[in-house]
């Protein structure tokens, strides 16, 4: 079989590899136009950068605060969710770094980017007072890329440790260094005091108290250093960087196909939600579309993980709040749905099912019956839950108005996802953005008001309300045939039984394997909704088979900033249950 | 919880006001244990659907795609089939394979002098697999891989390659291979389903190298 024995041509007619070609997008003129409406209208300076997937602006060092507040403050316009904030290295250039800022308008429904370009002895004012979620973004930029912002209240590493040397993701950083962190290097969390809580003089000596990050509360390797005046929180401090794998400076060194991998591990509770998303924003750029059978199953598995997702956010919740038995309970699903997945991909937890251009190997035969009978038993499980929590005044009690957020702090943090729902602000990828086919569904967004630890179960458990409703949707349908893979040698494997047996596609085996797939030169950016917010990924291609730069933008990240300004004023109990129902992944959040 | 749809495609989940059986706290803890006093006792007698495995007495049953150890197969006259052509380590994202090739004097043939697999890196991902061009390495259901060093997670040609007339055919990661008899998932937890039986013949031998040697 696997002697060479016959040569024929694969009969592939599509077009040829189109690295070295700038990427345009498909709707690259309205994109522009309305890009141009935007700074003609914005009452700020911004040079226009046309012809990339977003509108883009190049925006002068010195403007960028003012330029912020104008957006965000701008009565038409209104960009009051900071996306993500994130520098890229262009070291032949003479200002090497960008500094780039996405902004998302939930008025409008529509995403800005802003570029500001710094030298490497420059630095850029802080825009905290406009965001306060940039408040760890300008951290990570510091501690990545050591591009200073001016004014910054707290600027030290916040993913590398304090006796890391140089700046991880510059592209002249040798990433096979290694820096050992000694104990006197450690740097002590100095909580600061809320104003609320500021004293002259206290009879009561104030205590500095340690959450974390080895401590099974504490999800993962999270660490809040809390001060407390009797059981009141007065202070808190977040740490993180426990779990950081180098997640963005691993994929400058693999290819594309590789970094699937790593994705799975980012928020490895629903894992097949970042495969979507990253896969998704390559095929944006190499202008590919999985085949309609392949989006059917990414869809049915986003789903499925998201309903896992939910389930061990409020599983593992339950259990911080002493509610051992609903982890139980909840679990059974779950363990069937992750059944499911390892029925299709042969791994459980981390399934790495998806590649670029569809799916790894077709789903089993028993795929829709089986995904129906798990469809059948969720909502069994669900009520029950739901049954014996919600309406129980032991847990509404510990709940109800505890780490309330409001509605314009939530947006102001860049809060995404359930957290941002339970505030009150209705925005979710699948219907502002719908991928997949989403908006072919017939399914709701649920939201509730009050923002606080008991509006976030409501709105998780009603999620997984709709994931059903989508799931039975789309069993219903049934699975359209067809490949579950694009037929372009340059992007997915020959079938094996060709590389047996046809010269060709041994050939395109052995190129795509050793050379990658390459992508046109270009920056694209995309999102899916994860089960904890907006996952997105942006990626610069410089036509060769290794990404330029992969940011993902963490949901987690902003959330658990926002962490400390939640659980002021509270308790630790308080505090333990805020924390669980914000679903932090430690994966994602330290990527 | 009830919801009031507030727009098109948008619902908002209410919170509703507690009752007076539900704030005088007593009846609601006592249905809750009534609740899991009724699991209790339905898995008390009924021992045969608890949906846990009795793990190692019982072990779980994987798809016939699962990705755990790898093996290398070989050709009827007993040398193995990898060709040392470097795919499956170029594929690797976890660099976990370290091959060095050598040449066959007699044939002219070039094949693997060593072979290595670090355990602990390998990722399972199954790119191995589908990089190699010569349907030498395989990825069985074998998921049992305790070791007691971590020198021992470095698997060699000696503990990879397994006889000609080993049983590869119904097992393992094989993506890319077009139709396969996709038997799908006996996994689960048994709700439902039952467990103990196997995607594949009983009569077939256990897919685990060292059991096959009888190690």
């Amino acid at each position: 079989m696997s002697t060479l024995t016959r040569f024929s041509a694969i009969p592939y007619t599509g077009p040829a590899p189109t690295n070295r070609n700038p990427y345009v997008p498909a709707d690259v003129a309205t994109i522009d136009a309305r890009g141009a409406e935007i700074a003609a209208r914005a009452g700020v300076a911004l040079e226009q950068e046309t012809g990339l997937d977003l509108p883009a602006f190049i925006v002068a060092k010195e403007a960028i605060v003012p330029t912020l507040r104008a957006l965000r403050d701008h009565t038409e316009f209104q960009f009051d969710l900071p996306l993500d904030l994130f520098g890229v290295d262009y070291p032949g250039r003479e200002q090497r770094f960008d500094v780039v800022y996405q902004l998302y308008s939930v008025k409008n429904n529509e995403r800005i980017r802003l570029k500001v370009r710094v030298g490497e002895t420059e630095s850029v004012p802080t825009s905290v007072d406009v965001y306060r979620a940039f408040d760890w973004f300008e951290r990570e930029v510091f501690d990545m890329y050591g591009v200073r912002f001016e004014g910054h209240p707290n600027l030290r590493r916040i993913l590398t440790h304090e006796m890391f040397q140089g700046h991880a993701l510059r592209k002249d950083y040798d990433p096979a260094q290694r820096w050992l962190l000694s104990e006197q290097g450690v740097a002590k969390l100095k909580p600061k005091i809320d104003p609320r809580f500021e004293v002259e003089h206290s009879d009561f000596e104030r205590v500095t108290l340690n959450l974390g990050p080895s401590h099974p509360a504490m999800h993962g390797t999270l660490r809040c250093a809390v001060t407390l005046e009797g059981e009141t929180i007065v202070g808190a401090d977040q740490e993180i960087g426990y779990l950081h794998r180098c997640f963005e400076k691993m994929s400058e060194t693999h290819t594309y196909q590789q970094v699937i991998p790593f994705t799975d591990r980012l928020n490895y509770c629903s894992a097949v939600i970042n495969n979507v998303g990253y896969c998704m924003t390559v095929e944006k750029l190499l202008g590919v579309a999985a085949p309609e059978r392949a989006q059917h199953v990414r869809l049915m598995l986003s789903e499925f993980y998201r309903i896992a997702d939910h389930i061990v956010c409020i599983g593992t919740n339950l259990v911080d709040l002493g509610a051992l038995t609903n982890f139980w309970y909840l679990f059974q699903p779950r363990e069937e749905i992750i059944a499911l997945a390892e029925s299709c991909s042969g791994a459980r937890l981390l399934p790495t099912y998806l590649r670029i251009g569809g799916l790894a190997v077709d789903v089993p035969a028993d795929f829709l019956s089986n995904s129906q009978r798990i469809v059948n038993m969720l909502p069994k499980y669900i009520d029950e839950v739901e049954a014996l929590v919600m309406k129980n005044r032991i847990f509404r009690d510990r709940t109800e108005g505890v780490g309330a957020i409001t509605k314009e702090d939530a947006l102001n943090f860049g809060f995404t996802g359930p957290c941002l729902r339970a505030a009150g602000v209705p925005f979710d990828v699948r219907k502002a953005s719908p991928y997949l086919g989403y908006e072919t569904y017939d399914w709701d967004v649920p939201y509730a008001e009050g923002g606080d630890t008991y509006a976030r179960f409501l709105v998780r458990f009603e999620e997984m309300r709709q994931s059903i409703r989508i799931l039975q949707q789309a069993i219903d349908r049934g699975l359209p045939s067809g490949p579950v893979i694009v037929d372009n040698p340059y992007v997915a494997l020959p079938p094996k039984e060709k590389v047996y047996n046809e010269m060709e596609s041994l050939i395109y085996h052995f190129k795509l394997i050793m050379h990658g797939i390459q992508p046109p030169v270009g920056e694209a950016y995309f999102q899916v909704e994860g089960g904890n917010g907006e996952v997105g990924f942006y990626i610069v291609s410089d036509g060769t088979k290794n990404p330029y730069r992969v940011r993902v933008r963490p949901p987690c990240f902003p959330i658990f900033e926002a962490y400390g300004h939640m659980i002021m004023g509270q308790t630790i109990p308080d505090a333990i249950a805020t924390l669980g129902s914000l679903n932090i992944i430690a994966g994602e959040l330290d990527h | 919880m009830p919801v009031t749809r507030t727009a098109p495609g948008i619902v908002r989940v209410e919170r509703e006001a507690m009752t007076l059986s539900q704030r005088a706290y007593l009846p609601q803890i006592l249905g809750g244990m009534l609740r899991t006093f009724r699991h209790f006792l339905r898995n008390l007698f009924n021992m045969k659907g608890l949906p846990t495995i009795s793990y190692p007495e019982v072990k779980r049953v994987y798809s016939e795609r699962f990705r755990g150890r790898h093996i290398l197969t070989t050709r009827e006259d007993g040398t193995t089939r990898c060709v040392a052509c470097y795919m499956c380590s170029t594929a690797c994202p976890a660099e976990c394979i370290t091959i060095e090739a050598g040449e066959d004097q007699r044939t002219r043939e070039k094949f693997p002098v060593r072979y290595d697999i670090d355990l602990l890196r390998c990722i399972f991902c199954g790119y191995c697999v589908d990089a190699c061009p010569e349907d030498a390495i395989y990825m069985t259901r074998d998921y049992e891989m305790s070791i007691d060093t971590r020198a021992r997670a470095v698997v060699g040609l000696r503990d990879l390659v397994v006889p000609p007339d080993f049983p590869v055919e119904p097992m393992g990661w094989r993506p890319y291979y077009g139709k396969m008899d996709k038997r799908g998932t006996a996994g689960g937890t048994g709700i439902g389903q039952p467990i103990r039986e196997a995607p594949y013949k009983e009569e077939m031998p256990i897919p685990n190298p060292d059991v096959y040697r009888g190690a």
